[in-house]
């Protein structure tokens, strides 16, 4: 008894620190997206709306188009980056690959850089007129390669931008994973005749489950909450291209100080995150409930 | 030797009246920041020459004078608001000062964000400098005034027009001339019509096919309000469609209900403006106002719309521009009738842009902040700063020599501005002002990138705006 108080004594400040920056703002945005609220109204104060945010949202294009926009952005980042992170990971840990320490140490370099930095980074490359990747794009292929009309392009850029920027760390992840599997299952594998791809699929992938759900899910809720290195890129151009949701609620939010429907926009997105999330883990793990 | 005495005598006397009263002049504002000194005060501003130069050059010399350390960020328009809006809305004082853009002025009344300068002045006479004088300041200080009192609320502190540039060197080339004769059939000067802009503009685009020259900027980014500004502040009111295209009685944006946002006039003018992304540069398309600016310094366009703020640097500074020397100012072209209505004092040309300092009420530096803006609205302090940032906001700032010879170099750009001033308009006062740019812009985005058709565009927004006018209760 006495020792399960001690535990709870140590967990008091960060249950605290959750309680306050966690679950008071989740209870305030619940509250507010009851209401219809913009402090640029003629009547700024709060007014009762009930479920009209929410009943809105649902007939809202440019909020649905801006969700499915994200949901169709995080499932290709996430798969390519997954696939790429394991090759890379593979890579790196073979002991023929010439530079591999040198390359293992520079290829983690776009995880520390900002987002916003990486995000101007990849405008200045990518700016029509004056970019260089436009100009060799041109010069090399005859490609008229420009974000700011083509909406393929710049959706296609903001998705390489986000691999180069993340697929390091899901590299770093996968690395490690791989490095802590136990050898004898695979030696096993290859006694009993299995292939490359039979071994890779029914043995080193089971086993490196909990690494692949586990970065799964932190790639998933990154890219499904990307706003600052798409807003230096093409500020969700053009026009309505690469307006992912986190902008889309912060376009509502800020400058439009729609305070109540951006609440109901953003417990929505939460509601469609953990459902993605939990739909995920069934389909990883096999399991339908009582998650352990 | 009876002279000379006199006039040593005279010197000495001279001298005397001249450091009592420098002594004077400095003593006052240490005197009057005496209870401040040590205080810190914070202030946002858009990054522009102008508040570039309040950041190196005036906040420091307040803080030599006065003791009162001036902090001082410099940012992106949007980081601007951004924090501005968020500090003053959570009335947490981060800020002591921030930049009231002229547009964003109605905003901040009508939520009562900014502190009565006039009032506060009048309350406190300690601080009260008397070299602060708004009626020193043009027309443009109106803006800033509360319209229930007339209270400043704001002391200006840039000012400009936005002009019709153009490259005086190749208007003025006889080559090109015959070349544009031959081609069009019209002698070559700058336009004062659509059609003659946008045959102009054709002509330049076809001669600088293989010399990196176009025939315009076009301040079309495809996501950013930099297009919504130059459509309906810049473009829109040439074709006769005033105040966005919203009744300001009514709220009503379309056709139908009495406004103009998707009236014949206003599809024209974005028809017109538009299509004269085929006669731009590449970046147009990603290009705010800065980026027109350089583009137009980087000699990439023949004509052009460019901020104001931007036309002294363009003009005169060979470490940026390319274009020193060659750069021509007029008025923009119109459709037939609008000069003639702005004239009558009926509608206007084009955007007279600018912002004041104005002090929150969630300042927690209150006076020292008002010691300060008073700093900055001094007459002796404008002529310098109008040199580096092209900014005028007083009378007699015009008739300084040093500006005089600026305006050469600038080919009259301020003559045009003092003369021709009130042919332009700041932004309609409207306390909705972001919420209907954020509803409309997106369908100017559409109509840049050819996702729909400006008519299209055009009515889709008119009725957009209505909705969201209808909703913020303005519009019943």
């Amino acid at each position: 008894m006495r020792q399960s108080n001690i535990g709870w004594l140590f967990l008091a400040p960060a249950t605290l620190i959750l309680f306050v920056v966690g679950f008071l703002p989740f209870i305030y945005i619940l509250y507010v997206g009851f209401f219809d609220w913009n402090t640029n109204a003629v009547d700024p104060t709060l007014r009762w709306a009930g479920l009209q945010n929410y009943r809105s949202l649902v007939f809202d294009t440019t909020f649905l188009n801006s969700l499915a926009r994200t949901l169709v952005f995080a499932f290709f980042v996430v798969i390519s980056e997954l696939l790429l992170g394991y090759i890379l990971a593979r890579a790196l840990m073979a002991d023929r690959l010439w530079g591999r320490q040198f390359f293992r140490t520079i290829h983690t370099l776009p995880i520390v850089v900002a987002p916003i930095a990486v995000g101007a980074t990849w405008r200045l490359l990518c700016v029509p007129g004056f970019g260089i990747v436009p100009y060799y794009l041109k010069l090399w292929f005859g490609i008229d390669y420009n974000i700011s009309t083509n909406a393929y392009h710049a959706f296609g850029t903001a998705i390489i931008m986000d691999l180069w920027h993340w697929t390091p760390f899901v590299t770093l992840s996968l690395m490690a994973g791989l490095t802590a599997l136990p050898k004898e299952p695979l030696e096993q594998a290859q006694i009993d005749g299995g292939n490359k791809l039979q071994i890779f699929w029914y043995v080193i992938v089971p086993m490196l489950k909990p690494v692949l759900l586990t970065t799964v899910f932190i790639r998933l809720m990154d890219a499904l909450r990307s706003v600052d290195e798409i807003w230096m890129l093409t500020k969700g151009g053009p026009a309505e291209a690469t307006r992912f949701i986190g902008l889309h609620i912060w376009i509502n939010v800020f400058p439009k100080t729609d305070y109540g429907y951006g609440a109901a926009m953003s417990l929505l997105t939460l509601y469609v995150t953990i459902v993605l999330s939990w739909l995920l883990f069934v389909a990883m793990t096999g399991r339908k409930g009582g998650a352990q | 030797m009876n002279s000379f005495v006199k006039a040593v005598g005279v010197g000495f006397i001279s001298l005397g009246l001249w450091s009592s009263t420098a002594l004077a002049q400095d003593s006052w504002w240490k005197t009057a920041a005496q209870p401040y000194q040590g205080a810190t005060i914070r202030g946002i501003s858009e990054s522009t020459p102008a508040s570039k130069y309040v950041e190196q050059v005036l906040g420091p010399k307040f803080t030599e004078e006065t003791g009162i350390k001036v902090e001082f960020e410099a940012t992106s328009w949007d980081q601007m608001y951004d924090k501005a809006i968020k500090d003053m809305e959570a009335n947490t004082g981060i800020y002591d000062f921030v930049y009231i853009e002229q547009d964003i002025v109605y905003t901040y009344l009508a939520r009562n964000f900014l502190v009565d300068i006039t009032k506060s002045l009048a309350d406190n006479t300690k601080i009260a400098s008397p070299d602060f004088k708004p009626e020193n300041f043009t027309t443009f200080l109106n803006y800033f005034k509360d319209p229930k009192s007339g209270n400043v609320m704001g002391v200006p502190m840039e000012a400009f027009i936005k002009p019709y540039l153009y490259r005086k060197d190749l208007f003025d080339d006889p080559a090109i001339q015959k070349a544009y004769k031959d081609s069009t059939g019209a002698d070559l000067k700058p336009a004062t019509t659509h059609e003659e802009y946008t045959q102009i503009a054709k002509f330049f685009t076809e001669y600088g096919a293989d010399k990196e020259l176009w025939g315009t900027t076009v301040q079309a980014s495809s996501s950013h309000p930099a297009a919504f500004y130059e459509f309906f502040e810049s473009v829109a009111p040439t074709f006769g469609v005033y105040n966005w295209g919203i009744d300001g009685t009514t709220f009503a944006a379309t056709e139908a209900n009495g406004g103009q946002m998707n009236s014949a006039a206003a599809k024209k003018a974005l028809n017109y403006w538009v299509g004269l992304l085929q006669y731009a540069p590449p970046e147009s398309t990603s290009s705010t106002w800065d980026e027109v600016a350089g583009t137009f310094a980087a000699g990439r366009a023949a004509q052009g719309l460019v901020y104001g703020e931007n036309a002294a640097w363009i003009a005169a500074d060979e470490s940026k521009s390319t274009v020193v020397g060659k750069v021509g100012v007029a008025l923009p072209p119109v459709e037939a009738g609008v000069m003639e209505a702005a004239e009558a004092g009926k509608g206007y040309i084009g955007y007279y842009d600018g912002g004041a300092f104005g002090i929150p009420h969630s300042s927690k530096n209150k006076d020292a902040s008002l010691l300060f803006l008073q700093y900055i609205g001094q007459a002796s302090v404008q002529t310098d700063w109008a040199l580096a940032g092209s900014r005028i906001v007083m009378n007699s700032t015009y008739d300084d020599p040093k500006i005089v010879e600026q305006d050469k170099k600038m080919n009259g750009y301020y003559t045009l501005m003092r003369e021709d001033g009130k042919l332009f308009a700041g932004a309609p006062p409207y306390p909705f002002h972001s919420q209907v740019l954020q509803v409309v812009a997106p369908f100017i985005y559409k109509a840049i990138i050819g996702e729909i058709k400006p008519d299209d565009a055009l009515d889709q927004a008119a009725t957009a705006a209505e909705a969201e006018l209808v909703k913020l209760g303005y519009r019943k």
